[in-house]
């Protein structure tokens, strides 16, 4: 038990840990998947290709933002006790390290293994035989060359714009000695000969992987399109040299703030806003090792790009092209066994699915079970001529959204639907405004957002006129509704038509509306409003039990956990003897072994093949545990800056599934990172026969689970027939 | 299951309310939504004595989305009331008149005796206790924007019930105008609810001990009802208790108490007043325990109309009060007030019921009508407290001066200008002078009630009581009134054609007396 006189103040800059280095040491778990051995290859190279992804966000987000910071002289130092500078300095540092350990891990590991298991991977057009080549050449002619737009620099052509994220080729070319001809291009006296800088981007609407024609004893062989390009880039500056020419990559600002209260057209200023994107500073180069010293220097004076933010790329530029190659043909074997999400045992298809949620609460593990009840809550809703009103929020959806198709199509049946589209989500918000459009022609009520909040809340309510009169029927998530990452992210949700819930979910939505806030909640907490100070009371609630001897404890799994008032008040719950177990998966600024709290604090991380995406919070409430959900992380943003919903477990039994939940997640010694006092993660010992993969254990759990109902029913469509034991012996 | 979904919208001082309700028999009234949306109407109305433009803009886009949320739940049927805000606004006519013509909402005006009519009903119809509670001596506190509403009490029967000022917005804007420090705040607010309060305690409470507070308000209630306090029950807590409380809010500040109880901020000033209010008059009248049922208007709009269409459960357990005896209580009231002897107008009350209810084929009245027609009955004579010589004008002045809860403002007219007739000569022009804008339809009403009260007036103009029954018969086009009595009835015999002229002028129908010898 902690002292209870101790006056330790938690608020030290000490016990924080910068939220970016945290972020960085996630991306270190991922690529730790990559280079895990047990793992099937292409699993790995999968991972590979996530950590690439990930830090292209990293650095168009959080990357940008503080060089905004520095850029506007801002100072303040964040929970860590880092400036901005500073923060700069370290993660420079710590990316460059990290891009160094994704290509050791593509170079040394990935390639070798790759060609061993029959996949050749070209990674220079030099390397082509001439059957290759003349493959190459084609492709190049038939597809490649009619969508590329070949960029010059002279005194009435700029220099281009070179877009965010996108691969470029950059080349230095002179002049063929044709005569009477002048010269195309700005002229560069460098080192004596004059040369000319030129750049053609390498079309994102075409494959990044070509394959080649198949070796002879089969190998698969593939090159990447810039290969192709660099190859055949003389035929796009003709009557020029091609002096040398070398791929690059820039990363821009991507990070936009909205004047919300002077913004008359939410819809507009975005869309506008996110045009500017693509002009956003230049942050981050990526270049090929051993690029020409003069080319560089000219991509440098252009984009003014600082030496250090310059990244020398052992290899292809832009890694996330392994997640397509993920998907090739010919691999499962190198593959996990795909999962198929299984059925709702509660939910048949064809079911009334208002009847099932009315005969019980019924819960919803997403990937393990399937997405397709929520999808057939709106659509039937939509069909239903008893349904008066849907209301839904949506943060993030699919590419041709089956709930968007459904939303419309209640609309046009009649039903009033109102959506709120939240349009500042950050890089979905040109498929949003698709949507929105969408929605509001089909006769959608849809609000655009809400002013100064991001609306982050995962809540569909369903008004149902029904012989006993208005039910509401809920669904409530911690995941979005997007049918396609509920393949791959974990989540969990709940359909209910509990009337306390029901009423609160309508206060919800009249909120979303504009409408003042109800007099009183029955079950939900909302942020910004409550969510904050209802977690710090449930903190706190537990150190008081702590101090009266009565059973304390708190599990709590999200995503993210860096809010100071959260993590202060949790080592003071620590302290004073209250056990808290967390699964976080990504960022964490809670220090493990802070002095006080007496090693009562532990922290967990999950990297799986699945993400892991669900935030559920359990507290022993002294005896009488009560277990939460929500779409919120215990970060500032979530809990300030964000509509949220907290919401209740009731029902005893889902109460139990949810625990059973954490309880695996809590044994997982395979997937499971420790993060130790000085901020490293340690894996889980796994030896042994007690081995836990708790993904794979409720892939297991639900497949059983399916199984043994299938069994149920065949069993009951079986006559068995009595004997009379005596005369049978 | 038949059953009607109801909106219930309240134009309030600082709030737009909009209450969905689904309401049948089996189940009686279940609120299914509630919408609010803050928007401070009462501080033009109260202070420029009118809405500004963009309030009105603002109000109908309001209103505009209410009526989207009505259709989306298909509501059967709607009421829209405002409040002292609207009834305020010197141009309320032409204000309701341009909401309803860009909204299609109509508002109707609420007096204060019929808003806090129907705040007490909805009291009644929700507090299971509310019979047991109103046998002890019990103050009814109904805090408003504008005013506050005092209803008194006491072995089951409405006492007094008197409206104060001022309410808790208009409190708040009068404040702003005074330069004060907090720790002065409380006395300030005791300055200016006490005095109107001792009075109340004077007149109509005495030496008498007040033991319960019902309270209906938008923010305490709230507070109560949400358990922020120790309650005894649902909605219950000591006084003791509550004043504890206050004292605790004084020592934080608004956004400590907004985090602590779970309120919007905006909502602190109010809730704060509304509170120190409370402390006042619970240290004025000596209460021990305070309920807060935490009831609406819309509450009682909904219960109005389900009263009104039959929806209301049959077991009588729900709504076990007796609302129209509460204003008959609160009429025979003022008249003890005035010292209007009860002996006086008993006969005549009874005698009009009698005329009224075996005329119902050829009047044409509906029952709210016989209230009001008992009502002036009862009140007929408090002028007398002023002058022995113009009882009817003085009656008049006095019931026009004086709430009665539950009556809207025409509705008064209606009673004081019968009670006024009672006794003296219908004036065919003079009723149309009247401050309550009475239109064709109220006016007839004027007339034919006048014409029975008349009629019961002629039949014991020695207020001596001498009919021990009375027997009414239509045959041909007479009205033949037998009254069994021993008294000497020639008086009454004398002067009865000059009460019995009107009466066959109005119903054309000749009203004749006879006398048959009483058994009693």
């Amino acid at each position: 038990m902690g002292d209870k006189n101790s006056k330790t103040d938690y608020g030290r800059a000490e016990y924080y840990y910068n939220r970016e280095l945290s972020w960085l040491a996630f991306n270190h778990r991922v690529l730790e998947e990559a280079k895990d051995r047990d793992i099937p290859l292409f699993e790995r190279i999968k991972f590979l290709g996530i950590t690439a992804s990930n830090l292209d966000e990293f650095f168009m987000v959080r990357v940008a933002s503080l060089k905004d910071m520095v850029n506007a002289g801002y100072t303040k130092k964040d929970i860590a006790g880092m400036t901005p500078a500073e923060q700069l300095e370290v993660i420079n540092r710590a990316t460059h390290e990290l891009v160094g350990m994704q290509y050791s891990v593509y170079n040394k590991s990935l390639l070798p293994l790759l060609a061993q298991n029959g996949l050749m991977v070209v990674e220079s057009h030099e390397e082509l035989t001439k059957k290759d080549c003349a493959f190459v050449d084609r492709y190049f002619q038939d597809n490649v060359y009619p969508v590329l737009t070949p960029m010059a620099v002279d005194s009435s052509r700029p220099f281009p714009l070179i877009r965010n994220k996108s691969l470029n080729l950059g080349a230095l070319v002179s002049r063929k000695e044709v005569k009477g001809r002048r010269h195309l291009f700005n002229k560069k006296s460098v080192h004596g000969k004059e040369v000319e800088f030129a750049t053609v981007q390498v079309p994102s609407v075409l494959p990044r992987i070509v394959q080649l024609p198949e070796a002879a004893d089969g190998t698969k062989r593939v090159i990447l399109l810039e290969q192709i390009i660099e190859r055949n880039m003389d035929k796009l500056f003709l009557n020029y040299n091609i002096e040398c020419s070398f791929p690059f990559r820039i990363m821009r600002n991507a990070d936009f703030s909205l004047e919300e209260e002077e913004t008359e057209d939410l819809l507009k200023e975005i869309e506008k806003q996110l045009k500017k994107r693509q002009w956003g500073q230049a942050i981050r180069l990526e270049v090929e090792e051993g690029i020409e010293k003069r080319l560089l220097d000219i991509i440098k004076k252009e984009l003014m790009i600082d030496e250090r933010d310059i990244y020398n790329i052992p290899g292809p530029l832009d890694l996330t092209f392994l997640m397509k190659m993920y998907g090739l043909e010919s691999f499962e074997h190198l593959k996990n066994k795909p999962y198929v999400p299984q059925p709702v045992p509660e939910i048949e298809t064809d079911d009334d699915i208002f009847e099932k949620i009315r005969q019980q609460d019924i819960l919803l593990h997403h990937p393990y079970q399937t997405f397709t009840p929520v999808v057939d809550f709106i659509k039937q809703a939509a069909k239903d001529p008893q349904v008066l009103a849907i209301k839904q929020t949506l943060y993030r959806v699919s590419g041709n959204s089956p709930i968007i198709a459904a939303l419309a199509q209640a609309a046009e049946n009649g039903k009033q639907v109102s959506v709120l589209v939240e349009l500042k989500a950050r890089f979905d918000e040109e498929n949003n405004i698709v949507w929105a459009k969408k929605l509001e022609k089909a006769g959608c009520h849809v609000i655009y957002g809400l002013v100064g909040l991001k609306t982050h809340c995962k809540i569909t309510l369903v008004v149902r006129r029904e012989e006993e009169g208005i039910r509401r029927y809920v669904h409530l998530g911690t995941g979005n509704y997007n049918d396609a990452t509920a393949k791959l992210y974990t989540d969990l949700g709940i359909l209910t038509c509990n009337e306390a819930i029901g009423e609160d979910a309508t206060a919800v939505f009249n909120m979303l509306s504009g409408y003042s806030e109800p007099l009183g909640w029955n079950h939900l907490a909302l942020a910004p409003l409550w969510l904050k100070d209802r977690f710090l009371y449930l903190i706190n609630r537990e150190k008081e039990n702590a101090i009266e001897k009565r059973p304390a404890k708190i599990v709590a799994k999200m995503n993210s956990l860096c809010d100071p008032d959260i993590i202060k008040a949790l080592y003071e719950a620590a302290a004073k003897g209250v056990k808290i177990q967390l699964i976080v998966r990504g960022i964490c600024c809670l220090r493990t072994g802070v002095e006080g709290t007496n090693d009562n604090i532990e922290v967990r991380s999950i990297v799986g093949n699945f993400l892991e995406h669900a935030r559920i919070f359990y507290f022993e409430n002294a005896g009488d545990p009560e277990l939460y959900m929500a779409s919120a992380d215990w970060m500032p943003r979530n809990l300030e800056r964000r509509v949220e919903i907290l919401f209740p477990v009731l029902n005893a039994e889902l109460k139990e599934k949810v625990w059973h939940v954490l309880e695996v997640q809590l044994n997982d010694t395979q997937k499971a990172h420790f993060l130790q006092a000085d901020g490293s993660y340690r894996k889980a010992e796994s030896k042994g026969k007690n081995t836990c993969n708790a993904q794979e254990v409720f892939c297991k759990e639900y497949t059983q689970l399916t199984a043994k109902k299938e069994k149920a029913e065949q069993q009951a469509r079986t006559f068995r027939p009595e004997y009379n034991q005596t005369i049978q012996n | 299951m038949t059953y009607k979904t109801f909106a219930a919208i309240d134009v309030g001082s600082y709030e737009l309310a909009m209450k969905v309700y689904e309401i049948s028999v089996k189940n009686g009234i279940k609120e299914i939504d509630h919408i609010r949306h803050r928007i401070e109407l009462g501080t033009d109305s109260y202070f420029m004595g009118k809405l500004n433009n963009d309030r009105v803009d603002e109000l109908c886009r309001m209103l505009n989305e209410f009526t989207a949320i009505m259709k989306s739940y298909k509501v059967d049927a709607y009421k829209a009331y405002g409040t002292s805000a609207i009834g305020e606004s010197q141009n309320q006519y032409i204000l309701l008149d341009q909401i309803e013509t860009r909204t299609g909402v109509r508002i109707d005006v609420l007096s204060n005796s019929e808003q806090r009519f129907l705040d007490y009903k909805s009291v009644a119809s929700r507090v299971k206790d509310f019979q047991s509670i109103i046998e002890r001596s019990t103050a009814f506190i109904d805090i408003g924007g504008g005013s506050i509403q005092i209803s008194l009490f006491d072995e089951d029967s409405l006492v007094t019930s008197q409206n104060i000022r001022p309410g808790v917005l208009r409190m708040r804007e009068e404040l702003a105008r005074v330069s004060y420090r907090s720790y002065q705040l409380e006395d300030i607010v005791g300055e200016m609810v006490c005095d109107s309060l001792e009075s109340f305690r004077e007149m109509f409470i005495g030496d008498k001990k007040i033991q319960n507070i019902i309270l209906v308000d938008d923010y305490v209630s709230l507070i109560v009802q949400r358990n922020f306090l120790e309650t005894i029950k649902k909605g219950q807590v000591s006084t003791e208790n509550f004043l504890g409380f206050v004292d605790s809010l004084k020592k934080k500040k608004a956004r400590e108490i907004a985090l602590s109880l779970g309120l919007a901020q905006e909502n602190i000033s109010l809730l704060y007043l509304s509170a120190l209010m409370i402390k006042h008059m619970i240290k004025l009248l000596g209460a021990e325990m305070l309920w807060a049922p935490g009831v609406s208007l819309c509450d009682g709009i909904a219960y109005e109309y389900a009263e009104r269409n039959k929806l209301l459960p049959s077991d009588t357990e729900s709504v076990p009060h007796d609302f129209e005896q509460d204003m008959l209580d609160c009429a025979r009231d003022i008249n003890r007030r005035y010292h209007s002897g009860e002996h006086r107008t008993r006969e005549r009350e009874m005698t009009a019921l009698t005329i009224f209810d075996s005329m119902k084929k050829i009047h044409g009245l509906s029952k709210r009508d016989r209230l009001l027609l008992q009502l002036a009955a009862i009140l007929s004579e408090c002028g007398r407290y002023i002058s022995l010589a113009n009882v009817g004008d003085n009656s008049y002045n006095i019931i026009s001066a004086t709430e009665i809860i539950g009556l809207s403002h025409v509705e008064r007219e209606i009673v004081a200008n019968v009670a006024k007739y009672a006794t003296e000569k219908f004036d065919y022009f003079k009723i149309l002078d009247s401050n309550a804008s009475l239109d064709r339809e109220s006016y007839l009403k004027i007339a034919k009630l006048t014409a029975i009260i008349r009629l019961s007036e002629g039949l014991d103009l020695s207020h001596k009581g001498k009919c021990d029954k009375l027997k009414i018969a239509n045959e041909n086009d007479v009205l033949v009134l037998t009254v069994e009595t021993n008294a000497d009835m020639t008086l009454e015999f004398g002067l009865f054609e000059r009460y019995a002229t009107f009466f066959e002028e109005v119903y054309n129908i000749k009203p004749v007396i006879r006398q048959k010898k009483s058994n009693i």
